[in-house]
Order: C-alpha cells, then structure tokens, then sequence
C-alpha cells in the first residue's frame, strides 16, 4: 500500500515543487485567463502586441537591473538615465538636423551619441561602487540626482520634439499582411483604403529590438564567462575575488551595462514617441526593480535570470493593459504591483528550495 | 628640530582631519550659509530664514523617522506616499464635515486624528512584514510605497481635495511671533489695526509647523541618546545577533520603529493639509523618501545600521534646503538642486569611507 501511495505524494510534491518555481508563470497565465475572460478582445492581435510595446521598457531597464541585482547591488538611477537618454537622443537629433544633416543619417548619428554618452554614468556608479566602495544604494541615488539634473539642464525644462520622421522606425512593424493579398516587410503602397483598414500589423520594430537584446544577454548570463562571474560576485565576493575574479572591473562592468540599457530605452522612446523628456522613465525604475523581484531575483545577490525578468516585466504589462481594457481606474495598478512585489518576496522566504538558482 | 615639527604637523592634521571629517556636515552647512549670503540677494535675512525652515519642515519629519529605521540597518521607502495618504485622508474628513456643518475646529481635529491614526497602519504593515516574515525592508516598504500610493490616488481621484475649513490654512500658516518693525512684538496673533504698509513690513519669525516639528524632533532626539528605545535601536542595528541574545525582543521593537517612521510621515501629512489648505497628494516624481534618506545619510548614518543621529539628520535636511534655496535666491534654475543633492550624498559617503576611524556611535 505505502508502495502505491509513494509514488502519488512524489508526484505531488514534484508538481508543487514545479508550481513553487513557476509561480511567476502561473501568476502570468492567470492573469492573462482573468482578464481574457472578464476583458473586452483581450486576446486579439492587436492588444496582445500592445502587451508587447507596454513592456519594452520596462523590460530594457529590468535586464540591465538583473545584472547589477544578481551582485547583490541596485542601480536606482536607470529610470532618469533613460530621461537623460531620451533628452540627449532628442536634442543630438535635432541639432544635427539644424546643422544639415539628412535624416536618417542624424537619427542614426544621434542614436549612437546618446547610447555612448549613456555609458558615461555607469561608469561613474561603478567606479563609486566597485573602487570607493559607496553603498550602490547610495552611489547611484546620487546618480539619480545627477543625471535628473543634467536632463533638465540640456531640456530646458520642457520636451524636445525631435524632427518629424523620427518616429517612422520606432512605429514600423516587422511584417505588414493584408488577408489574401500582400505580405510584407515594409509598409506596402498603393493599397486601397479598404485594404488600409483590413491590413494587419504584425510585430512591432521596437518590441523585436527589445526581445532580440533580452536573448542575448539571457546567452551573456547563462552561458559566459561574464555571466558566470556576476552570479559569482553576488553569491560571494570573498571566494570571487580569491578565485581571481576582477571584482572591481567585473562591477564596473555590470554598472555600465545596467547604465547602456538605460541609454537604449531612452533612444527608443524617442524613436518611438518622438519626443525627449527627462521625466520618460521617472516611474520606471521601481517597475523595473519589481520586474527582476518577481522574476525570482534575490536583493541579497547570486540569484536571478533574464527569463524571470522578462515574466516579471510582462506580468506588469499584462496588468496595465487589463485594467485599461477593463476600464479599472489606473491607480489600482500601483496597489497590485506593490501587493505582487511582497507575494513574490514572501513565496522566496516561505520556500527557499522552490524558487531556481538561476542557472 | 625640523625633523620635530614636521612630526608634531602630522600628527595635528592627522587630529585634525579626522576631526573635520566627522562634523564635515556641519562645516559644510556653515560654508553654504556663508556663500549663500555673500552671493545670494537677501539671502541672509530673518524672512529669508524662515522661509528656509517652513519648506525643511516635512524632510525634517519624514526624515526623523527614517532616521531610526535607517540605524535599525532598515529602510522605509513608504514614507513620501503615506504622507501623501494621510494629507488626502484628513482633508477628506475636514471637507466632509465640514461640508456636513459640523463646527471648524471638530472637523479639523476629526481630520486630523483620523490622519494620525490612518498613518498608524503603513507602519505596523511594514514592520510586521519586516520583522516577522522577514521580508527585506528594502522590498517590503517598496510594496508599501505602492499601496498607499494606489490608495491615495483611489481616495482623491487625482486631484487637490478642496473646500477645507478656511480656518485650517490660517492655523497652519501662523507665525510664533510677529515683528513690526519699530512698532510692536506679538505671538501667535498679528498685530492689530494695520496698514497696507505695515502689513508688507510685518515679520513673521518661526512658524508655527516649524516649533511643531522642533518639539517633535527634540523629544525623538532625547528618546534615541537617552533612553532603552533608543539604545535599543542602535544595538539591533549595531549586531543583531548580540542584540537577540542580549533579550532584545527585536521583531516586537522593529514593528514599533517602522510604525514610528509611519507616524511621523502621518504628523507631515496633517502639517501638509494645514499649511497647503487643500489635501494635495503626493506626486510620483517628489520624490521625499530618498531626500530624507539623502538627508539622514549626509547627517552621517550609514545605511548597514548602528550609526545615526537626529542632530545630523537635522543638518542633513537644512543642507538640502539651504541649497535648494541658495540657489533658487542666486537665479540658478531649481533643477540643479538635483544635480547637487546628488553630488553632495556620494561626497557624503565617499568621506564616510576615508574617515575609518569614525566609531560607530549615535551621540
């Protein structure tokens, strides 16, 4: 009899086990059936890739945030870092343009410059935090400040519209299928108007972008020599530096990616909504810093993926959507992240064993 | 006998330097003062001062309670929202009863009891969440900082809530004493029967959120030096371990340091409703809780426990406006008051870290 019943409680537990280190997903499907069945077209092509574009940036900031977490650091400054991103895409865009440059060249142009002077304030975190030893905390809540700041400075205290056109990339999508006629990479022209409106867009330019980057830092994380080294530091710096890590150039690393990814979703912002503020990303930071938590990522270091965050990341789109669709007063929004932010901690305290290493 | 002096000058700056590096703060602030009143257009001038201290008046809350979180080697990021929460309660209350004809001053001390005891509930949250379930401050009070945001925003729709009492913003905005100039000296009240002229001369000295917040951080100052709350504090943030085993109850102590900051959010939020004459709530990019941080860590706290004082948080705060307002007075654009916060917290930390032979000490 035991014999019998052996077997059933080991799979019990192996299913609880598995639901314990997939809550995130299962909480993610739930969601998505919820509000399937209460929403209007909530499951249409249409919302689905809005789920996609409502999560890019979130998720752009939250990778970039995985590395430095998985150090056991936090970079506070990712959501006015985009801001800065978005005010130096904009103003570089602008100015090139006035100097003459054609278009495409000056978004391209503009585009590198604010992603290389995106890097510079990463450095700046770590360096504080890897050589001064500052708080990372501290060292880049001082950067929030800075970089705050120097926005506004270069904005003027108001929006930079950047020239018209700018928007056509950030806007395009990958594939363009009118039913039964045309399917294809670029916009397609001389379509009649009904044919306009029966044409279906299809994967959004600036959500391939994001999910391409999150697929290879995921391979960064999982399968180099870098990746193997971050979960090192955050699982113990002692034994990382005795095994001959480069603690304090492999941080300062990690800082200056964290800081790129910033500057990347600043330069698609701008791509996308034309315009460079430095307020683009001021509620982001915390939606990207609860993205990496329920992803499964520990504040205290060595544990966390880019999968966990990109499920995090879209947990949150799904819930932003969902309540517009529903027609949910917005604010509840911060009323469940902050709820799902606490759930996520408290299943990690409750089952440690259940919830993954990382690798 | 060179060889002497050369010993005899390095070992005074080696007095000397560890000496300015800890009151670094203080020389700072007394730099700023100076530079500000030497650049600045009616900086240096008793209206001017005042003005200082009206604005410090909220970080000087928020930042006293976290103040005692932050050397329990915790922190609350709730504060800013839970402010905000209880300015939109209590106002609420006020308007409502008022609204119902109840009399001034049982709506206002309705509005903000209620606030008061709203503000109680963030506070027991965080701390049960922190120190009974373990959940890292950091994330718990994370969470927090959404709830009470989302209910805020919930209660008041985003927007100001109006039609107060109109008693409440004239309470809220008197002065401890008033000086004519040459004519006459009164507390609490203008003086009476003045002119148009008068009424520009007239000096407002202290207000009276100030002397409240003056109270409030006197008596919290006396309890974290003087008293077993406060030694308590320092001891679980200093080593837990040792504080367990010295019978410190310290999940029972913790909750009562988060209510504490909770409360002290909830006495900003009431002076808030008071002083604005509306319930305005918090906005998301104010940002309070890491000026308060920004404030108690200048003030020479560390953020792994143990170390901390409401006189440096004090100074903390008063550098924080001092510049916000030295720069507004000198014609600088308000942002660089970012930049600068920012500057001088990892100034802060980095001197923290060069002077290792500060003890870790409250007083």
């Amino acid at each position: 009899m035991t014999e019998a019943t052996l077997p059933m409680g080991r799979e019990a537990g192996r299913a609880a086990g598995w639901a314990g280190r997939n809550w995130a997903v299962l909480f993610l499907a739930l969601e998505f059936a919820a509000f399937t069945a209460f929403g209007t077209h909530f499951v249409s092509l249409e919302n689905v890739q809005n789920v996609l574009v409502a999560c890019t940036f979130v998720l752009l900031l939250g990778i970039g945030e995985t590395f430095v977490i998985i150090t056991g650091g936090i970079d506070l400054s990712v959501g006015f870092l985009m801001g800065f991103g978005t005010v130096t895409c904009a103003k570089a865009i602008v100015l090139l343009r006035t100097a003459g440059v054609p278009l495409l060249a000056a978004i391209l142009l503009g585009a590198l410059i604010s992603l290389a002077v995106g890097l510079f304030p990463g450095l700046v975190n770590g360096l504080l935090v890897a050589r001064l030893k500052v708080p990372p905390f501290l060292a880049t809540f001082g950067m929030y400040g800075i970089t705050y700041g120097a926005a506004e400075i270069i904005c003027n205290n108001t929006q930079i519209t950047a020239p018209e056109g700018t928007g056509y990339a950030g806007n395009e999508y990958l594939f363009y299928w009118v039913p039964g006629k045309v399917l294809s990479f670029v916009r397609p022209e001389g379509l009649s108007e009904a044919d306009l409106r029966g044409m279906v867009t299809l994967v959004p330019i600036i959500a391939v972008i994001t999910f391409l980057v999150a697929a290879l830092f995921a391979f960064v994380l999982t399968r180099t020599r870098f990746g193997r080294h971050t979960y090192a530091i955050g699982g113990n710096m002692d034994a990382a530096t005795r095994a001959g890590i480069n603690v304090p150039r492999h941080l300062t690393y990690v800082y200056v990616i964290s800081s790129a990814f910033a500057a990347l979703a600043g330069v698609l912002f701008v791509l996308r909504y034309v315009t460079g503020t430095s307020d683009a990303g001021s509620s982001l930071m915390l939606d990207a810093v609860v993205a990496v938590v329920i992803g499964g990522a520990s504040l205290y270091g060595g544990k966390g993926t880019v999968k966990g965050t990109i499920i995090g990341a879209l947990i949150i789109a799904v819930l932003e959507t969902g309540m517009v669709n529903l027609g949910i007063p917005t604010f509840n929004r911060y009323i469940a992240i902050g709820g799902i932010l606490i759930f996520a901690v408290l299943i990690d305290q409750f089952f440690p064993d259940l919830v993954g290493r990382g690798k | 006998m060179e060889e002497r002096d050369v010993v005899r000058g390095r070992r005074a700056a080696s007095r000397i330097l560890p000496y300015i590096g800890e009151r670094w703060s203080g020389f700072f602030l007394l730099f700023l003062l100076v530079a500000f009143s030497l650049l600045g257009r009616n900086f240096f001038a008793v209206r001017n001062f005042s003005n200082i201290l009206y604005f410090a008046t909220i970080y000087l809350l928020l930042a006293a309670g976290e103040t005692f979180v932050i050397i329990t080697g915790g922190i609350d990021l709730s504060v800013g929202f839970v402010m905000g929460l209880v300015t939109v309660v209590s106002a609420i209350v006020m308007r409502d009863l008022h609204a119902a004809g109840a009399p001034p001053a049982v709506s206002m001390i309705s509005g903000s009891v209620v606030g008061l005891v709203v503000g109680i509930f963030p506070g027991l949250i965080n701390g049960y969440l922190v120190a009974r379930l373990r959940v890292p401050p950091f994330i718990a009070t994370l969470g927090m900082y959404g709830v009470a945001n989302g209910v805020m925003l919930n209660l008041c729709q985003g927007f100001p809530i109006y039609y107060l009492p109109p008693q409440a913003q004239q309470i809220g905005n008197l002065f401890v004493a008033y000086f004519l100039p040459g004519r006459s000296f009164t507390f609490f009240r203008k003086p009476p029967g003045m002119t148009p002229d008068d009424i520009r001369s007239l000096v407002g000295i202290v207000p009276v959120t100030v002397l409240i917040a003056a109270v409030v951080l006197l008596v919290f100052g006396f309890m974290l030096v003087r008293t077993r709350f406060g030694r308590h504090t320092f001891a679980i943030g200093g080593n837990l371990d040792a504080a367990l085993r010295a019978g410190i109850a310290v999940p029972r102590h913790l909750v009562k340091v988060y209510v504490l900051s909770s409360m002290m959010a909830a006495v900003a939020g009431v002076l808030y409703t008071f002083r604005a004459g509306i319930g305005h709530f918090t906005t998301l990019s104010s940002s309070y809780e890491l000026f308060a941080i920004a404030a108690v860590v200048i003030g020479g706290a560390s953020l792994m426990g143990g170390r901390g004082s409401i006189g440096g948080t004090v100074i903390g705060v008063l550098i924080l406006n001092v510049l916000e307002n030295g720069l507004n007075i000198t014609g600088l654009p308000a942002f660089y008051r970012y930049m600068a916060t920012g500057l001088i917290l990892i100034a802060a930390v980095v001197i923290d870290q060069l002077t290792p032979e500060r003890r870790p000490a409250g007083d």
